[in-house]
């Protein structure tokens, strides 16, 4: 039971450093790998929660094999609209964007 | 069910068909979703005549399998998101300034149609997981059509997206791991009132409230609606954020322990009067047309998030019918006005609101839709909007200890109609007008109007739909 409450809360630490990171960075690299970091760590607790015990829950597994394919779809999107958005910097005229400021 | 399924189905396949062939052809698209809208006709006779359906996809049963449920609300909303579909796809084959002839805003939309018709029908936790990563995908695909300058808001509302999303699949792990299943109802039927069922309700709460921008998590909605094209910010306003809406109220209503629900409804009703005034506030003193508009979507959301939050404090669910008849209302003025601020920001060649000057009397129709929607959002007889009101008012005016709480929806009808009339004085002011850039299009401005007249005519048909959900149950 120890290993996994282990990971139970490795997980979860996972996934606050991730937010943490998500709020605070301001790069957009590094706020995708914060996602990815939270992701992992979600995934991590229901991989956790699926070995407790004795047999395997196979009902978690298959929900995280669907969440890793959601996360790298969403990533892949994220890192093409982000390198799409460096090479448009010169282009600052956003309403919403003026009034933010 | 089949007519719901095919339904969902029809847009399913035009989207693949218009990716695999490379077509755009908004023609195809609009044709789909009249079928879509008359499928859903369909089903919602059929649930009038026999009541309550479900399906067990693939003949699995529910613990294991996925089970949707066709319901008097889910057929309601799917007969809502066609009608909207196909008023927002012919303004936008038919008007020169919306953004969207020929490109991949046709696909998406039927993809976003698709996905929402699988969030109605779904009611499995794992499963709206799913169908709220396609919206919010999809959604954001269709922001970065306006251009290079929206993509720095489209990347921030991905992100945000997709935390919130991981915050609400951290509490179905939790919830899953503590009870065993995912299906809605089986989890009614076991929840108990412990810590980690308070955890989990919390995480996914907040990644809801993040997802349909209730305040206090909703200041990415203006920029990214409003720097949408026109019609999609109108697919956005009207739609999207109702997605992760069904999904908070069907936990708290069906999922949430008596005490929890009633002590979480206080903190909900008052975030909707915050949200009504912050809202408000924000409309008001915005210089630019669109982001109005994204502001006034926050403070209606207001009005849902009140009825939720009475709904669970007193444990009332003729307030269910007021928080749908809410979001119905609320969409279909929200296409009007959206659809109306765009068609008048580019054909008076300016995104100010200081440019509606005289537009009473340079387009006078797109500005009568405008103000006849705005109508509506503020309450005025005998609009859906009023309607909606009057069944959140009437179990408010019941007790006496409940009026202080009217005095938040008479603020929220003040802010409401305090922005929208600062945009009906300004166009009246027509001492000099502001000379519009392009000849207005007469017909994309009465397209713009559609939404707003079935909003007014909604107050007509009201009655016995009222009645219906009051005796079917939602």
């Amino acid at each position: 039971m120890t290993h996994v409450s282990l990971y139970l809360l490795g997980g979860i630490a996972l996934w606050v450093l991730g937010l943490h990171a998500l709020m605070l960075q301001r790069s957009a690299l590094r706020r995708i790998m914060a996602v990815n970091v939270m992701g992992s760590g979600v995934f991590m607790v229901m991989v956790a929660l699926a070995s407790r015990g004795a047999d395997i829950d196979p009902v978690l597994q298959a929900l995280v094999v669907t969440g890793l394919v959601v996360a790298a779809s969403a990533t892949a999107f994220a890192l093409r609209l982000a390198t799409a958005d460096a090479g448009d910097n010169a282009d600052t005229k956003q309403p919403a964007d003026q009034e933010r400021r | 069910m089949s007519a719901a399924l095919l339904s969902l189905l029809v847009p399913l396949f035009t989207a693949l068909l218009l990716l695999l062939l490379r077509l755009r052809a908004g023609g195809l698209v609009i044709a789909a979703n009249a079928l879509s809208l008359g499928l859903a006709v369909m089903a919602l006779s059929t649930v009038v005549s026999t009541g309550t359906q479900q399906l067990n996809l693939g003949g699995w049963d529910a613990p294991l399998g996925i089970r949707f449920e066709l319901g008097p609300l889910t057929a309601s909303l799917l007969v809502f998101t066609a009608l909207v579909h196909l008023l927002v796809a012919v303004y936008a084959e038919r008007s020169r300034h919306s953004q969207t002839r020929d490109t991949d805003f046709w696909p998406l939309s039927c993809l976003l149609h698709t996905s929402l018709a699988a969030l109605w029908l779904s009611r499995d936790l794992f499963n709206w997981y799913v169908t709220l990563e396609l919206l919010g995908l999809v959604a954001v695909a269709m922001v970065i059509l306006s251009g290079p300058k929206a993509h720095a808001p489209a990347l921030r509302y991905l992100l945000l997206s997709l935390a919130a999303s991981l915050c609400y699949l951290l509490g179905v792990a939790l919830i899953y791991g503590q009870y065993g299943v995912l299906d809605i109802r089986l989890l009614a039927d076991m929840v108990t009132d412990d810590r980690v069922t308070r955890l989990a309700l919390l995480l996914l709460t907040l990644g809801l409230m993040l997802k349909a921008a209730l305040w206090p998590l909703h200041q990415w909605l203006p920029a990214a609606h409003a720097s949408a094209p026109t019609a999609v910010s109108a697919l956005l306003s009207a739609l999207v954020v109702k997605g992760p809406l069904f999904i908070l109220w069907m936990l708290w209503d069906n999922l949430a322990p008596v005490e929890l629900a009633r002590q979480a409804g206080v903190f909900f009703a008052v975030a909707g009067i915050a949200a009504l005034i912050s809202g408000g506030w924000a409309a008001l003193r915005t210089p630019w047309i669109k982001v109005l508009v994204a502001y006034s979507t926050v403070a209606q959301l207001g009005y849902a998030l009140l009825a939720l939050g009475l709904l669970l404090h007193w444990q009332d669910p003729t307030l269910s019918t007021a928080l749908w008849l809410f979001v119905i209302a609320h969409g279909l003025a929200k296409v009007s006005m959206f659809l109306a601020a765009g068609e008048m920001q580019a054909t008076l060649g300016s995104r100010k609101v200081s440019a509606l000057k005289g537009a009473s009397q340079t387009m006078p129709i797109a500005m009568f839709a405008f103000a006849v929607a705005g109508g509506s959002l503020v309450g005025l007889p005998p609009s859906g909007g009023f309607v909606a009101k009057w069944v959140l008012l009437q179990p408010l005016f019941s007790q006496p200890s409940h009026w202080p709480w009217a005095l938040g929806v008479l603020l929220g009808t003040l802010a409401s109609a305090a922005y929208v009339f600062r945009v009906v004085a300004i166009a009246f002011d027509r001492a000099d007008p502001n000379r519009p850039d392009y000849d207005p299009d007469t017909s994309a401005q009465w397209l713009a109007m559609l939404p707003a007249l079935v909003v007014w005519a909604m107050a007509l048909m009201s009655e016995p739909v009222i009645r219906w959900f009051g005796e079917a149950g939602l």
